[in-house]
């Protein structure tokens, strides 16, 4: 019964025009006016992509090194099989293969950095292209170097180039820590492997990670025009839906098809519980489209998926309550003037002071923390933080701010529904 | 047996329904008619556990629905005056979900709402939005809604307001065959060749009361001491009305454009006299109609105003 209900609310919802238009249409026509209207004003530059370009200068093949390795391997004095093994062994396991091939090829580095390939007489032209974070320059020697250093103790370093660009000091920063964390790991590998670990445990890609998001945590990421006018128009548009489902509640009481669901045993409870599952699947499902809007048509990136999913799901469900909340309030008035109220003044407050049009702070920090106690105003600056790459603790004061209105909310609709039937 | 016991409702300082009492039969078809305002939706809705009375109480069975209103509801089906219906909906779309609100689903239900689509005369148009529909098939809809779960009892408010007379007839066809099929029916209207045609019994309801009971024959013997003659004619004076009323100070005497209705006791031999003041008063009477009692004449009796007045 549950599910039917549900069901024919979405319906009446995605066959009526109104909603389409005020729960989509405005929304996405707001966020792109608002986005290039204000980016020149809001935007230090162009919305800056969190994955680093890396060119990879590599002068030390292992086609042109393998002669001269093999070389100092006899004058070392190993021979015969175990020479052959030993070769393959560095081939399988030097440190250039296992960036290449373990870590920066893993689905984890992948999306933060992108490797691109040049040969040495590029270098020159590479270092002007501002689109490059960061080149690793490997020297001729280098594998060799590293044979003598780290299977017999010579005292040679095998260093590398490691150049940084100025342009962009976030993807800058995330080369530097993933490079780091290698030069760490191969540097101690030997020691390390003789202890049993194999070397490519000994250089695995966890700690490199949670470099990377140390380094975005610690570097807080600017928010664009496109960015915050998304995220405003979302949380502004939501509170929208619980007041069309509040109106298709009104018109089922206005028309007797209340009347038929009471006689066939919907009780109250039921019934405001399909309001406020639909009003949270609507909000979520609203909230998807813009989000993926601002993706596919703003390009943007949306970082910390997992803050955004706590954010975005507790969010629908407050619209869901507050849809139930709107639902019984109408059912006691018996009239659409709580409505069109809510329409009216409290989105327009609540929009003003949750910062979906201007960042109230710049006004009045007054305003601002008054905005963060607004159901919307809290989402849209959990929002913003987890996007400027804040860390995910710092949503739950937020999260606890909206799940205060949704006890309300829901505490409130049972109390209130009408215990003696409806009618108008 | 369905029975109203003493029924009263007030709104605020409004009594809109007064001391009613009603009874149904099962398998009985019974009309509760009355003017605009008289009262009846509001009857039906305490009668059908909507609402609840202020004092008086509604039995079902000999049980209090006011206290357990489940038992009369899962065999009760309603067919308000208002469409009752999701516009944005299909037929099909409609009748399923009322069909599964009330627990029907699978084969059953399709079983079902076919038959109901069969009986309603909306097979080849189940699949339309019901928004596009004429005001006629959206009624018959109305109806199909509410005969989804098989219910014993069909309570009918006005379900013919603002339809042609094709639909009408289909409607009233559709009810009658469901009473022929042994459904109990309490059918309300201010039509009274509808409540002549579909009702065995009949409750008149004036200003919240029921002022009249009884069947057909019953109420009208309540005015078969009396004759209606209809009079017309080019120009009827005021003059000539108030001469009827001297002469027949018991008359009840009516005027709607060119119609004049006088109803007053058989006893009199009125049509000589009638004529005779008519030329006195150069009024040219051009047809006089001795009228068999209606259900309408017995309402006019009783309240001294037409129906639908």
């Amino acid at each position: 019964m549950l599910f039917s209900l549900i069901g024919k609310q979405m319906k009446m919802l995605i066959r009526n025009k109104q909603p389409l238009i005020i729960l989509l249409v405005m929304p996405i026509v707001l966020i792109t006016i608002l986005s290039l209207a204000l980016a020149g004003v809001m935007d230090n530059g162009a919305e800056e992509a969190i994955q680093a370009r890396l060119v990879l200068v590599d002068e030390s093949t292992w086609e042109k090194e393998k002669a001269s390795i093999q070389e100092f391997l006899e004058k070392e004095g190993i021979i015969g099989p175990p020479l052959e093994a030993l070769l393959t062994q560095i081939e399988n396991n030097n440190p250039i293969q296992l960036l290449e091939n373990n870590i920066l090829a893993s689905s984890e580095i992948e999306k933060y950095i992108s490797v691109v390939h040049k040969k040495p007489e590029d270098l020159d032209t590479i270092r002007q292209d501002k689109e490059v974070d960061g080149i690793l320059s490997v020297p001729p020697s280098f594998r060799l170097n590293y044979v003598k250093s780290a299977y017999f103790d010579k005292q040679i370093e095998p260093d590398l180039d490691l150049y940084l660009s100025q342009e962009n000091e976030i993807r800058a920063s995330i080369i530097q820590s993933v490079i780091s964390e290698w030069q760490y790991g191969f540097t101690q590998s030997l020691a390390l492997s003789k202890a049993g670990l194999p070397i490519e445990e000994v250089m695995g890609n966890t700690k490199k990670v949670e470099k990377v998001e140390q380094v975005l945590e610690d570097h807080e990421r600017e928010i664009p025009s496109s960015i915050y006018y998304t995220v405003g128009m979302l949380v502004m548009f939501a509170l929208y839906v619980p007041a069309f489902l509040a109106g298709f509640a009104l018109q089922e009481v206005q028309w007797k098809v209340y009347d038929r669901l009471i006689l066939a045993g919907v009780s109250s409870t039921l019934y405001t519980l399909s309001i406020f599952i639909t009003g949270t699947l609507v909000a979520l499902v609203q909230q998807i489209i813009m989000l993926s809007y601002g993706k596919f048509a703003l390009k943007i990136e949306w970082i910390g998926l997992e803050g955004m999913i706590v954010i975005v799901l507790s969010y629908s469900i407050f619209v869901g309550g507050l849809a139930a909340l709107l639902t019984t309030l109408q059912f006691r008035s018996k009239s659409d003037g709580i409505l069109n109220a809510f329409n009216g003044f409290v989105v327009s407050i609540f929009a003003f002071l949750g910062g979906s049009f201007i960042n109230i702070g710049d006004i009045s920090e007054t305003l601002a923390n008054i905005g963060d106690f607004t159901p919307n105003g809290a989402a849209m600056t959990a929002i913003l933080s987890i996007q400027k790459g804040e860390e995910l603790a710092v949503i739950w004061p937020f999260m606890a701010v909206l799940y205060g209105y949704v006890s309300l909310c829901v505490l409130l609709a049972i109390v209130l529904f009408p215990r003696r039937g409806v009618t108008v | 047996m369905l029975q109203a016991i003493n029924l009263h409702k007030k709104f605020k300082t409004k009594e809109v329904v007064r001391q009613v009492n009603m009874q149904l039969e099962a398998g009985e078809s019974v009309g509760l008619i009355g003017p605009n305002g008289a009262g009846k939706s509001t009857t039906i809705s305490m009668l059908s556990s909507l609402i609840m009375p202020t004092s008086g109480d509604v039995e079902w069975q000999g049980v209090s629905i006011t206290k357990n209103p489940e038992s009369l509801r899962k065999v009760l089906g309603i067919v308000p005056q208002e469409i009752a219906l999701y516009p944005e909906l299909s037929a099909r779309e409609n009748l399923a979900f009322f069909g599964r609100i009330y627990g029907l689903k699978g084969p059953t239900l399709n079983e079902r709402i076919e038959e109901v689509l069969q009986k309603i005369g909306l097979t080849d148009r189940q699949k339309d939005i019901v928004k596009t529909f004429s005001g006629g098939m959206k009624r018959r809809l109305n109806i199909g809604a509410a005969l989804l779960h098989k219910p014993s009892i069909l309570i009918m408010d006005e379900p013919t307001v603002g339809i042609d007379p094709q639909s009408r007839a289909y409607i009233l066809d559709t009810v009658k065959q469901l009473v022929e099929e042994g459904m109990t029916l309490l059918y309300t209207s201010h039509y009274m060749e509808e409540v002549e045609l579909l009702c065995d019994k009949i409750y008149i309801m004036d200003q919240g009361a029921i002022i009249a009971h009884g069947t057909k024959d019953e109420l009208k013997s309540l005015v078969s001491d009396n004759q209606t003659i209809e009079l017309k004619a080019h120009i009827l004076s005021t003059k000539f009305e108030s001469a009827l009323i001297n002469q027949f100070p018991k008359a009840t005497v009516r005027k709607e454009e060119d119609l004049l209705t006088v109803t007053l006791a058989k006893s009199e031999e009125p049509l000589a006299t009638i004529f005779a003041l008519a030329a006195n008063n150069d009024v040219m009477i051009t047809s006089a109609i001795v009228k068999i009692p209606t259900l309408e004449d017995v309402f006019l009796n009783l309240t001294g105003r037409a129906l639908r007045d």
